[in-house]
């Protein structure tokens, strides 16, 4: 799947170019797509994206599985709220805010979990995904708990809206594109294949597995800044377990370690998902049963599978 | 404030019981195959619903519906083990993924598969479990207690027991030791450790079911009912140190009884972030767990 040698850097152009036609058919899609219902889903499947892409990017090249992206964007919403109903911050500020936020709630959850490795790992973000929820949710006098705080909105024009994660979706690509790419890209996959090995060659691998860390909580809570202004509220339920268990299947079902399979995946998972709503926590199980399939059985996703079809060989 | 205290204690043993036979199995599994089972939570959740539906539907003792979700729990832990553990072992790492990852990935879309099946299946109402014996609460000197409660601790003692000579005395928890130990030399010195594994995750299973059942009572199932039994379970191992099956008994009573008096001199709305934090902090302060290096001693 993750081939090393030269093959690695081509197959990054090629992962980047489907992600970029990908972007493209998104942007022209709500010309066919009519109608503000199917237009806030693929909306909000755009927002899984960017959480897709930044999980990926943690756990897909980096190999540390964090298991708190959906905390990451509840902090973020509940950034921009707060300054926005305490302070009256204009949303221009409120946003940035955010992202800076979730980044320094990142370094200071990094400093203290990034030295543990494995299921350690996970356990810690999961931890602190629920205390963040708990705390969140009972601080009524401050966040008004469960009943969720309501946020100022950038613009009314649901297609307005739509354009602005869109280009936030190909921001945040363009970024990770230029991160893989440079020295720090190439550290990652060696921290991710082998830390001790990486950690030998000179490679400080605390420091590498930290920058990643702090970029992609700093992209789930831009993920989660967004969301919070278009549905104009935010809630305890944006940091639910469950929406990090869909990033999770997003990822897996598109493919670890890709562009393109992670916006894919969430693409798929989320239309997927909202077809299924009529039937139902159907939809839960579905996704439950395919990630343990394609875990099981297909660890490259979707994007492995198509390569696999591309090359002509198995894996 | 004497007698409170007394009270909490009290209290704080009985849950550490159930704790303990919950985080026993999580440890189990951590021993041999060094990752954590994300769905343990859902063990426990299909044990108090065996419990409470074969108790109501079947109208039988709730005597006879213990021993159901015993097995209940122990078919789902060895189809769990037979179905998705396999890879771990048998030289799936080279596929990309790794182990931690695979497990982590694994069990976490199982325990959403299974909360929601549950859900789909019996409905997402919680049912009235039935109690083991009918009494009302009794004072045990200054200790107000209910009957349902002192039985389940006294029942999860006698399991644990029973667990503890298993796995000290007979063939087969002899097996697991050393599996636990060096899964390799087991193998070598002629056991079969994937049938072992199998054993291990039916154990576990079991365990958790069981400490669902004698909880249903009190915690009135629902299909995310497994959420907190495990997160506490998750501490008490880490607290215990992993993989450590003396460690983990241990830790629980000290979490137990340390969570009965933070909800009541700590803050009650937050009780359950308590946990959670006692995790976070184990985990920087000494990944280890408190009792050292006995990772590799089940």
């Amino acid at each position: 799947m993750i081939g090393p040698g030269p093959l690695w850097r081509d197959r990054l152009a090629f992962d980047m170019r489907i992600a970029v036609l990908v972007c493209v058919v998104l942007a022209v899609l709500p010309l066919v797509v009519q109608g503000p219902y199917a237009q806030g889903i693929i909306l909000v499947s755009v927002y899984f994206a960017i959480l897709s892409l930044a999980w990926n990017a943690l756990a897909g090249y980096t190999g540390q599985f964090s298991l708190a992206p959906a905390a990451f964007a509840m902090l973020g919403g509940y950034t921009t709220a707060l300054l926005d109903f305490y302070l009256k911050v204009p949303l221009f500020i409120g946003i940035p805010a955010a992202i800076i936020s979730t980044a320094l709630f990142g370094l200071v959850l990094g400093k203290l979990v990034l030295r543990l490795s494995g299921p350690y790992l996970s356990l810690t973000t999961l931890a602190f995904a629920e205390i963040a929820r708990v705390v969140v949710g009972n601080s009524h006098e401050f966040t008004r708990g469960d009943q969720g705080m309501h946020v100022a909105t950038l613009t009314d024009s649901r297609l307005g809206y739509y354009y602005i994660f869109l280009a936030a979706l190909v921001v945040v690509l363009v970024l990770l594109y230029a991160m893989l790419r440079s020295k720090l890209g190439r550290f990652m996959t060696a921290v991710r294949d082998d830390p001790v090995g990486a950690e030998s060659r000179g490679i400080n691998v605390v420091r590498v597995k930290m920058i990643v860390f702090c970029i992609s909580c700093a992209l789930c809570g831009l993920a989660g800044s967004l969301y919070g202004t278009f549905s104009q509220l935010v809630s305890p339920e944006l940091g639910l377990l469950q929406q990090t268990g869909l990033v999770l299947s997003m990822v897996v079902i598109g493919g670890m370690a890709s562009l393109t399979g992670s916006i894919v995946g969430a693409l798929l998972v989320y239309l997927g998902s909202e077809w299924l709503r009529s039937f139902g926590n159907w939809q839960v199980i579905v996704f439950a049963l395919l990630v343990i399939l394609f875990a099981r059985y297909v660890p490259g996703g979707l994007w492995g599978l198509m390569l696999d079809r591309l090359k002509g060989k198995r894996a | 404030m004497l007698l409170l205290s007394l009270d909490l204690l009290a209290n704080g043993l009985i849950y550490g019981c159930f704790y303990a036979l919950m985080a026993v199995g999580l440890a189990m599994i951590f021993g041999v195959l060094k990752i954590v089972n994300f769905a343990h939570g859902e063990f426990f959740m299909v044990g108090a619903y065996t419990y409470v539906l074969v108790a109501l539907k079947f109208e039988v003792s709730p005597w006879i519906a213990l021993p159901c979700a015993a097995l209940a729990g122990a078919a789902l832990g060895w189809i769990v083990e037979r179905l998705l553990m396999r890879p771990l072992y048998r030289g799936y790492a080279s596929w990309g993924f790794m182990k931690d990852e695979y497990a982590v990935v694994v069990t976490f879309g199982l325990s959403l598969l299974l909360i929601n099946l549950v859900d789909k299946i019996v409905g997402p109402y919680s049912y009235k479990g039935p109690s083991l014996i009918e009494t009302s609460r009794f004072a045990l000197g200054p200790v107000m207690l209910t009957g349902q409660k002192a039985i389940a601790a006294v029942v999860a003692l006698l399991i644990m027991g029973g667990l503890a000579v298993f796995l000290k005395r007979s063939v087969w928890g002899k097996q697991i030791q050393a599996v636990a130990q060096n899964r390799l030399g087991a193998s070598l010195a002629g056991i079969d450790a994937t049938r072992t594994t199998a054993l291990i995750f039916a154990i576990s299973g079991m365990l958790a079911a069981l400490s669902g059942a004698l909880l249903a009572p009190m915690v009135n199932p629902s299909p995310d009912v497994g959420a907190f039994p495990a997160i506490k379970s998750y501490v008490i191992v880490v607290l215990g140190g992993m993989g450590s099956v003396w460690g983990a008994m241990l830790a629980a009573m000290i979490l137990g009884v340390s969570e009965a008096f933070f909800s009541v001199y700590g803050s009650y709305d937050y009780r359950d972030a308590f946990g959670l934090a006692i995790l976070v902090l184990v985990l920087l302060l000494r990944p280890q767990g408190l009792f050292g290096e006995k990772g590799r001693e089940l």
